[in-house]
């Protein structure tokens, strides 16, 4: 049994659905819950079962064939993980930073990754553009964004 | 009915819901246009902006953005031979050819009249079906709804495609042990929160259908490479004249009229959706034209074009009816509006019919209107539009990533939500390099708090027992109907073996 992408697939979901069901003891019932039909651990139980039982069947039928598989470079999945990166990094310096600032640096520096070196076109794209959004947001449409805590610290 | 429809007119006509279909069908235009970004990602992509309006003019837009999304997918098939969504890959097959021989325009008049009539002979349709269906459905206790919600969710599976069933299934299990986290609806019980009280009211629907379809799609597209294709297919071809001749019009005209009621039945299926009808009447429309015409299918018909052009639009239209009149959505971009009307506070189904007249009708209305703005408003635009297609990539789509995020930060104010947006999108792109579909996922997780609800009520009512599922009739029946859907793959693929072990001992 060679394993394929399915069988992949199934294993990490076969534990997923182990986690989950193990987990689902740790809900906490109301005293009496027990000896209802139904309570907050059932529905959790009921999707384990189900989860493993799925699982398993990917695992063990013979797989079906697959599409024609996607060639993804090393080099793109770098890329994506850079932006996730980015977009993580956006969400930590965004309160800091505040609105503008964090939106023009998360944005040049996207256009960077994914290959925009002319830089005209890496701050004209972006500081105008944060600018003229956050201006819209909190003038226009009345959307309180609070400011940068380093800056009113 | 009348009178529903007279209030949905009058809802549906109001100079700012005029406006927002208007809105709508350019914004859902230009975002379908965008390669790898479908009607889900579009609607997705405007749920936010719908949280600031009221309900009716909110999922009018959302219907507009459907629509336009739906339209754009099929420009960009036409033009750059690279389909905005699934339900527009038909169109590959006869409109790129068109507009390889020069006549790029008159396939994408051909698109706009098919899909307008398709749009519009259901929107028909669906004015006389969705009350019929929503009075017979006031009757519904919570056994029938929770048949009727696994129904859903099972047909979706079901229709999901060759060696996709299993998978589906498992994703559709996913959504709903999603759904799980937080408080308990029932007994108010954290559930898999793991002492973060931002987990504390669950996990977002905006936030996972931002992450698992607008966020998810660009960095597969990134991954894929897409963005950075110079072959000569991805160049837009340049536009000839839009007109058809009165010869043209009559060859397609009943392959339009057929085309159109079997898209919108095709549509009404839970699960089925618009991608499934525009195959199957492209197949129809092939079986159907005499050997001369039959010949030309795939190299530039214009049966080939107008047949799921117009199925898909209906089918669109069509898969409003179980979301409207059951709360079961029949698509995932259905599934998407289902979880934004949630969000209003208005629950879909049979209740909807009685309690937002004003909502279920202009909805209704504002189909037919939204199609007349895609063919007298975006056709005409078109050359304009498609210009888009020449915005360099790398910054494209770093601008969708930021509407994405910041659609999810501007409503909870919380960063946690964007990370949580990463997390869940790295999540979708694994699964989605393993083939596992997204759309039952998240249709599990819109459904799962109503499901368990209903369970609930349904076990408590017959005292623990299961008795429940074959009792009522009602509930009888649409068990039965979903255990159909469930085996026919199977039954279908055993029947397919055994034929070809016959066929192969005759010989």
């Amino acid at each position: 049994m060679s394993l394929t992408k399915d069988r992949f697939g199934g294993l990490l979901f076969l534990l997923l659905s182990i986690t989950y069901g193990y987990y689902a003891a740790d809900i906490p019932l109301l005293p009496g819950d027990k000896f209802e039909p139904f309570h907050a651990q059932t529905m959790p139980y009921w999707l384990s079962g189900l989860g493993v039982i799925f699982s398993i069947l990917l695992i063990v039928l013979k797989p079906a064939p697959t599409m024609e598989s996607e060639s993804i470079s090393n080099s793109n999945l770098v890329l994506m993980l850079g932006l996730m990166a980015f977009t993580f990094v956006f969400s930590v310096a965004l309160p800091w930073l505040g609105f503008p600032i964090t939106t023009s640096i998360f944005l040049a520096s996207s256009y960077w990754l994914l290959g925009e070196r002319r830089p005209k076109m890496l701050v004209f794209a972006s500081v105008p553009f944060a600018l003229v959004f956050w201006l819209l947001l909190t003038q226009v449409l009345d959307v309180y964004i609070a400011p940068a805590r380093l800056i009113f610290w | 009915m009348f009178e529903g429809v007279f209030t949905g007119l009058s809802t549906a006509l109001m100079p700012f819901n005029l406006m927002m279909v208007v809105v709508g069908c350019f914004a859902g235009t230009f975002i379908g246009m965008l390669p790898g970004l479908g009607p889900i990602s579009a609607v997705a992509l405007m749920i936010p902006i719908t949280y600031t309006l009221d309900p009716s003019s909110g999922i009018i837009l959302m219907a507009g953005v459907y629509y336009g999304a739906v339209f754009g997918g099929s420009t960009s098939s036409i033009l750059i031979n690279a389909p905005g969504c699934a339900s527009t890959l038909v169109t590959t097959f006869d409109g790129y050819p068109l507009a390889q021989k020069n006549q790029a325009g008159k396939a994408l008049a051909l698109a706009a009249y098919s899909s307008f009539c398709g749009g519009t002979v259901g929107a028909i349709i669906l004015i006389f079906a969705a009350p019929a269906l929503a009075s017979v459905s006031l009757s519904f206790q919570s056994s029938d709804y929770f048949a009727l919600m696994l129904l859903g969710l099972t047909s979706v599976a079901a229709f999901s495609g060759k060696g996709q069933v299993i998978k589906a299934m498992m994703m559709t299990v996913f959504g709903l042990m999603i759904a799980t986290v937080g408080n308990d609806v029932i007994t108010g019980a954290p559930r898999y929160t793991f002492g973060q009280m931002d987990l504390v009211d669950g996990i977002s629907f905006l936030l996972l259908a931002m992450a698992t379809f607008a966020l998810a799609e660009v960095m597969m597209t990134i991954m894929r490479g897409k963005m950075f294709s110079t072959s000569e297919t991805m160049k837009p071809v340049a536009l000839s004249s839009m007109k058809l001749s009165l010869d043209e019009v009559k060859e397609v005209a009943p392959t339009v009229a057929r085309s159109s009621v079997f898209g919108f039945i095709v549509g009404v299926l839970p699960g089925a959706g618009a991608t499934i009808a525009s195959f199957l009447a492209y197949g129809l429309e092939r079986n159907l034209a005499p050997l001369r015409l039959r010949k030309m299918f795939g190299k530039g018909a214009l049966r080939g074009l107008a047949a799921p052009e117009a199925a898909n639009n209906a089918a669109s239209t069509g898969s409003f009816v179980p979301l409207l009149t059951l709360g079961i959505p029949g698509s995932g971009t259905t599934a998407i509006m289902l979880g934004a009307l949630i969000a209003y506070g208005i629950q879909p189904g049979p209740r909807l019919y009685v309690d937002h007249p004003d909502v279920f009708w202009s909805v209704i209305i504002s189909m037919y209107f939204g199609n007349l703005v895609l063919l007298v408003l975006n056709l005409p635009l078109i050359p304009y539009i498609s210009r888009l297609l020449a915005i360099p990539p790398q910054i494209l789509n770093p601008l969708i990533i930021f509407f994405s995020i910041i659609g999810v930060y501007l409503v909870s104010f919380n960063t946690f939500d964007i990370q949580m947006m990463v997390f869940i999108t790295l999540l979708a792109v694994g699964l989605k390099m393993l083939d596992f579909p997204m759309a039952p996922m998240l249709l599990g997780f819109i459904l799962g708090g109503m499901l368990e609800k209903n369970l609930s009520r349904a076990l408590v009512v017959s005292d623990g027992s299961f008795d429940f599922l074959w009792n009522r009739p009602l509930t009888f029946s649409i068990m039965s109907i979903t255990v159909i859907i469930l085996l026919l793959p199977w039954v279908l693929n055993v029947g397919k073996r055994l034929g070809t072990k016959l066929l192969s001992a005759a010989d």
